[in-house]
C-alpha cells in the first residue's frame, strides 16, 4: 500500500544543516497498523510528514496505493490535498471556529465533484458514531474535552474514508488512564476499517501493545523493522535494546561461534563463561555487549554451578511495590534484576543467578 | 485518485512561482520605506531652501552648520532631555504601579481600572493638550482663575505652558501603553519565583526589590525604552503646551523651521536637525531589539496562567484606588469636561452661573455648517478608511511571508516594516514632502496636497503596528490548523479562506479599527504634509482653528472627535483586541 524509497530530508537552520531523515526505506502492506518509534527528532514525525505530502523531501521516491506521490527523479510531486489520506494531527488540530459538524465535514465539503447535503450529512453521522461523538454535533469545538478533541480528530482523518490514515502521538495529550483505553479502541477501530495506518509514536508500549509492524528509528534512520515481540525479544542493536524496555547489558569476548546444529555460541564475561545467541559474521575474540532484560534473571543456589550461572554481589536494592529491583554487579558490570517483594536479599551479600542462554543476546559493538 | 499527468512539478519550480509575489511586497515595501528617508538624508544636504530646488549639484554642509551650530541647539538639547526623561518616569512609574495594583494586590475595583485605562485611548493628544491648557494656562486657566480670585493670589500658581506642564501631560499619555505592556509580564510570572523567595526567608518588600523587580527588569527596561522614545517623537503636547510659549523640543523645532512664515522656509534646515531622530532612532531600536531577545532568555514568560498570592494593601486599600481614580479622572474626564464646557458655553468665560446660562449648541451647529468642516470630514474618512484598509491588507501579507514561509527576504521584509516606527511622524511626514514634491516636479502629476499623500505617508509609518499585531497573532495561531485542512483535501486557497482568515479575523479587525484610531488622532505627518483645503484632515484643522484662537469651535469638534472615538475604543474591546494592543504598544 506504501513504499517509501531512499527518502532524504535536510533542514537548513541556524545552526547549520541537519539530516532529519536519512535514507528511509518502508514497505507497508495493506490493512497494516504501522508504527514508527523513536525519540524526540529521530526523524519519525518528518517521515510521516513527507506521507502526507506537508514536507517536501530532498530525495528519495514515494508511493501509496499504487500512485507514485513524490519522486525526486521524474520531478513528481503531489501536494497533500490531492493525497488520498486522513491524519491526526499531536496537537489535534480543531478549528476553533468551526462546529463538531462543520469539523467533520470538512473534507466532504472540500471533494469535487461536490458531494450533496444528504450525503456529507450521513457521512458525518456515521463517522462521529464511529467515534462515539453522536449527538454533539452542534456544539463549537473548544468546547470539547481533550479525549473528545482527539476523537473528533479522528472523525475528521477518517470521514473521507481514505486509504491511508496518518496518525502522529495521537494519544501522547491524554491523561494516563484515557491513553491506556484509547489505546485498544483505537486499534480496534482501525482493525474493524482495515485501513492502513501509519502511527508515530514515541511511547514503546504503544508501539508493542497496537502495531503489526514496529520500525524503530535513530537519527534518521530505520535501525530495525520487526513485529512487536521481535522487537522486543530479539533486539538487532544496542540501541534498540536499550530504548525499547530495560536492558542489562554485559560485556564479553566471543570465545566460540555457535557449531553446527546448536542455537547458541559461547562468550566470555568478567566472571565466566556465558552461553548466548551471537550475531552472524562474529569470529571468536571479537569484543561483543550481551543483552539481558532484568525479568530473565532469576536467582539460584549459591552451589549451582550448571551452565550460563554467575556470581556476583548486590550492591542496591530498590523497594518496587510489586517486586524488588537489586543492582548485582558482575565484575566491571551491573545488571538489575527483579525479584519477589519478599524475598530475603540484602545489601553486600553474595547472590548467584541464572540466565538462560535464549534470552543472553551477544549484539556487536 | 489523480493520476500522475496531473501533479505539479517538485518543489524547486512552486517556490519561484510562488516567490514572484513576494519579491513584489519585497520590493515595495522597501521603495515606501527607503525612498522618504533617502530623500530625507539627501535634503539635508540641499543648499536650495525648496525641495524642488533640490539639485545634486548644490549640496553641502550648510544647513548642518546652520541648525547645529548658530541657533542654540542646545537649548532645544536641554528642554528635550528634560522633557523625555520627565515624561518617561512619570509615565513608566505610575503604569508600574497600576499594573502591580491590579495584578497583584487585593485593591478594590480593579476592573474600574482595566475598562478605563484603555478608554485613554480615545482622547488624542492635541485634545488633551489643549483641555490642560484651558485649564491651567497663566493667563486665562480655570483653575488658575478660580485659585487667584478665591484664595486672594498675585500670581496664578500654575503654568502649563512649560517644561512642568508638558511631562506632566504627555507623562499621563504615556500610562495607559506603558500599563497595557506591563500587565501582560505581570501576569506571565511564575509567582513560585517570589514563593521561593519567601520561604528563603525575604520579607515582603525585599521580596518584591529582589526578586519581582528583579525578573521584571529586562522588561520593565524594554517598556521604558519604548515609552522614551514615543515621548521624543511626540509631536501634540509640545506644540500645543510648548511651541507657543517658545520652549522648543526637537519635534517642534523640526516644524518652526518648516512653518517659518517670516522668512522662504529653509527645508533643508529642517532635515538636518532631523538627522537626530534618525541616529536616535537607529540606536534606540538596537537596543530595544537586543533587550527584547533578552527579555526572551529571561525564562520568566512561559505563557501559562498563573493564579498569583495577592499582596494585602491593608489600610492602603482605598488610598490606592483613589489614586487610580485620579489618574483617570485627569486622563478622560478632566479634558473631556473642559472641552464640553467650552463648546457650549456662548463665548468662552471662566466658568460661573452666568456662563451656565449662555449653554446651547450654537458652536455644534456652527462647525457642521462650515463647508470646511463638511469638507474635512469627508477628507478624514477617506484619509483613516484608506490608510487602515492598506495597512490591514499589506501587513497580513508582509506577517504571512515573515512568520509562515521559508522566503529568503522574509527577516528583511521584517526589518524594512518595522523601521518607520522609530521615525517619528512629523519627521516621515517631512522626509515624504520631499519625496512627493520631486516626484510631482518629475512627473507632473499633483500627488503633493491631495489625501493619497498623507495615506500613503501615515500607511508607511503604521506598518509597524500592523505588522507587530498580524505577526503574533499568526505566531499564535498553530500550524496544524491550516496543515490539517491541507491534509482533509483543501487546496492553498481554501485553507486560507476557510482556516486561516476566520481564524484571523479578530487581528484583522483589530488593525484596522486600531489604525482607525491612531490615524485620525495624530497630527505630526498630515501637519507637515498639509497643502490647503484639498488634503485638510481633522487634527490639521483642529490645529489651526486653535492657531487662530477659535476655541470654542475646537471644543464642539473636539468632542464630537472624541464621542466617535470612545465608540471605536469600546469597539475594539469588544472583538477582544486588547492583547494585540498591548503587544504593539500606542503612541
Amino acid at each position: 500500500m506504501i513504499r517509501v524509497e531512499n527518502l532524504h530530508v535536510r533542514y537548513e537552520t541556524e545552526r547549520g544543516s541537519v539530516h532529519a531523515v536519512h535514507g528511509v526505506e518502508l514497505e507497508i502492506r495493506a490493512g497494516q497498523f504501522y508504527t514508527l518509534l523513536g525519540p524526540s527528532g529521530c526523524g519519525k514525525t518528518t517521515t510521516l510528514r513527507c506521507l502526507a505530502g506537508l514536507e517536501t523531501p530532498n530525495e528519495g521516491q514515494i508511493a501509496i496505493g499504487g500512485e507514485v506521490v513524490f519522486s525526486s527523479t521524474d520531478g513528481i510531486f503531489v501536494p497533500p490535498w490531492r493525497r488520498d489520506i486522513g491524519m491526526v494531527f499531536q496537537s489535534y488540530a480543531i478549528w476553533p471556529h468551526m462546529t463538531v459538524f462543520e469539523n467533520t465535514a470538512f473534507p466532504l465539503r472540500e471533494m469535487r465533484p461536490r458531494l450533496g447535503r444528504a450525503e456529507i450529512r450521513e457521512r458525518v453521522g456515521k463517522a462521529l458514531a464511529l467515534v462515539q461523538l453522536s449527538g454533539l454535533e452542534d456544539r463549537p469545538a473548544p468546547f470539547l474535552s481533550g479525549g473528545q478533541q482527539q476523537r473528533l480528530a479522528l472523525a475528521r482523518a477518517l470521514v473521507k474514508e481514505p486509504k491511508v490514515l496518518l496518525l502522529d502521538e495521537p494519544l501522547s495529550n491524554l491523561d494516563a488512564k484515557l491513553r491506556e483505553e484509547t489505546r485498544i479502541e483505537l486499534r480496534e477501530l482501525v482493525d474493524r476499517l482495515g485501513i492502513t495506518t501509519v502511527y508515530v509514536t514515541h511511547d514503546q508500549i504503544e508501539a508493542l501493545t497496537m502495531s503489526d509492524v514496529v520500525a524503530v528509528m535513530d537519527r534518521g534512520r530505520i535501525v530495525q523493522t520487526a513485529a512487536p515481540a521481535d522487537i522486543y525479544q530479539r533486539p538487532d542493536n544496542r540501541f534498540v535494546a536499550s530504548f525499547i524496555g530495560q536492558t542489562n547489558f554485559i560485556r564479553a569476548t566471543v570465545a566460540a561461534t555457535r557449531r553446527e546444529g546448536e542455537e547458541l555460541g559461547t562468550a566470555h564475561t568478567a566472571s565466566g563463561p556465558m552461553r548466548c545467541v551471537l550475531p552472524d559474521h562474529v569470529q571468536p575474540g571479537d569484543e561483543v555487549v550481551v543483552a539481558v532484560r532484568p525479568e530473565d534473571i532469576r536467582p539460584c543456589a549459591p552451589d549451582d554451578t550448571t551452565e550460563n550461572t554467575l556470581e556476583g554481589e548486590v550492591t542496591a536494592i530498590v523497594y518496587l511495590g510489586e517486586a524488588l529491583e537489586c543492582q548485582v554487579s558482575l565484575g566491571e558490570d551491573r545488571v538489575r534484576l527483579r525479584l519477589h517483594p519478599t524475598a530475603a536479599v540484602q545489601r553486600g551479600q553474595a547472590i548467584r543467578v541464572t540466565i538462560d542462554g535464549r534470552a543472553c543476546r551477544a549484539l556487536a559493538e | 485518485m489523480a493520476s500522475i499527468s496531473a501533479t505539479l512539478p517538485i518543489a524547486r519550480g512552486r517556490s519561484h512561482r510562488g516567490d514572484l509575489w513576494r519579491i513584489v511586497l519585497l520590493v515595495s515595501v522597501g521603495v515606501f520605506v527607503l525612498a522618504p528617508i533617502a530623500f530625507l538624508v539627501l535634503g539635508s544636504f540641499s543648499l536650495a531652501k525648496l525641495p524642488t530646488d533640490l539639485s545634486l549639484s548644490r549640496l553641502g554642509l550648510g544647513n548642518y552648520i546652520e541648525v547645529w551650530l548658530k541657533q542654540n541647539v542646545e537649548v532645544v538639547f536641554y528642554n528635550t532631555m528634560v522633557y523625555v526623561t520627565g515624561a518617561t518616569v512619570v509615565g513608566v512609574g505610575f503604569a508600574a504601579l497600576f499594573a502591580w495594583l491590579v495584578e497583584r494586590t487585593n485593591m478594590p475595583g480593579k476592573v474600574w481600572i482595566y475598562a478605563g485605562i484603555p478608554l485613554t485611548l480615545a482622547v488624542p493628544g492635541l485634545l488633551q493638550a489643549i483641555g490642560w491648557l484651558l485649564l491651567l494656562s497663566p493667563q486665562a486657566g480655570f483653575f488658575n482663575h478660580w485659585l487667584v480670585q478665591t484664595f486672594h493670589l498675585a500670581h496664578p500658581p500654575f503654568n502649563v505652558k512649560s517644561l512642568g506642564g508638558m511631562i506632566f501631560v504627555e507623562g499621563l499619555r504615556l500610562v495607559p501603553t506603558a500599563f497595557l505592556m506591563l500587565v501582560p509580564l505581570l501576569r506571565s510570572m511564575d509567582p513560585s519565583l517570589e514563593e521561593a523567595a519567601a520561604v528563603s526567608g525575604a520579607r515582603p518588600l525585599s521580596m518584591l526589590r529582589r526578586v519581582t523587580i528583579g525578573l521584571m527588569a529586562p522588561g520593565l527596561f524594554a517598556v521604558t525604552v519604548y515609552q522614551a522614545m514615543t515621548a521624543l517623537e511626540v509631536f501634540e503636547v509640545p506644540g500645543i503646551l510648548g511651541f507657543p510659549a517658545n520652549i522648543h523640543v526637537f519635534s517642534t523645532r523640526v516644524y518652526a523651521i518648516v512653518q517659518n512664515i517670516a522668512t522662504v522656509p529653509s527645508f533643508g534646515q529642517a532635515n538636518a536637525l532631523a538627522m537626530i531622530y534618525l541616529l536616535i532612532a537607529v540606536v534606540a531600536s538596537y537596543f530595544y531589539f537586543r533587550l527584547i531577545s533578552r527579555t526572551e532568555r529571561f525564562a520568566v514568560v512561559t505563557g501559562k496562567a498563573y493564579r498569583p498570592r495577592l499582596v494585602d494593601l491593608g489600610r492602603w486599600k482605598i488610598p490606592f484606588f483613589v489614586l487610580a481614580l485620579l489618574f483617570l479622572f485627569l486622563s478622560i474626564v478632566v479634558p473631556y469636561l473642559v472641552l464640553l464646557y467650552s463648546s457650549l458655553v456662548g463665548f468662552l468665560q471662566q466658568p460661573s452661573m452666568a456662563a451656565f446660562r449662555t449653554f446651547s449648541f450654537k458652536h455644534f451647529i456652527e462647525a457642521i455648517e462650515y463647508d470646511r468642516f463638511q469638507d474635512t470630514v469627508w477628507n478624514t474618512t477617506l484619509m483613516v478608511v484608506g490608510t487602515a484598509t492598506v495597512v490591514t491588507i499589506v501587513s497580513f501579507l508582509v506577517s504571512l511571508v515573515v512568520v509562515r514561509s521559508k522566503f529568503w527576504g522574509r527577516r528583511l521584509l521584517d526589518q524594512l516594516a518595522f523601521m518607520p516606527h522609530a521615525v517619528p511622524g512629523i519627521v516621515l511626514g517631512l522626509a515624504f514632502l520631499w519625496l512627493f514634491l520631486k516626484f510631482d516636479q518629475f512627473t507632473g502629476t499633483r500627488l503633493f496636497g491631495t489625501v493619497t499623500s498623507i495615506v500613503i505617508g501615515f500607511s508607511v509609518q503604521f506598518l509597524a503596528y500592523g505588522t507587530r499585531a498580524m505577526n503574533g497573532a499568526i505566531l499564535q495561531l498553530h500550524r496544524d490548523l491550516e496543515e490539517a485542512a491541507a491534509t482533509s483535501g483543501a487546496r492553498p486557497w481554501r485553507v486560507m479562506w476557510r482556516v486561516f482568515v476566520p481564524l484571523m479575523m479578530p487581528t484583522i479587525v483589530g488593525v484596522w479599527i486600531y489604525v482607525v484610531l491612531l490615524s485620525v488622532r495624530l497630527a505630526g505627518l498630515p501637519l507637515m504634509l498639509f497643502e490647503g483645503r484639498d488634503n485638510t484632515v481633522l487634527a490639521v484643522l483642529i490645529w489651526y482653528l486653535w492657531d487662530e484662537g477659535n476655541i470654542e469651535a475646537v471644543a464642539a469638534i473636539g468632542i464630537m472627535l472624541m464621542t466617535v472615538l470612545f465608540l471605536l475604543v469600546i469597539g475594539l474591546r469588544l472583538i477582544g483586541f486588547g492583547r494585540d494592543l498591548a503587544q504593539t504598544g500606542a503612541p
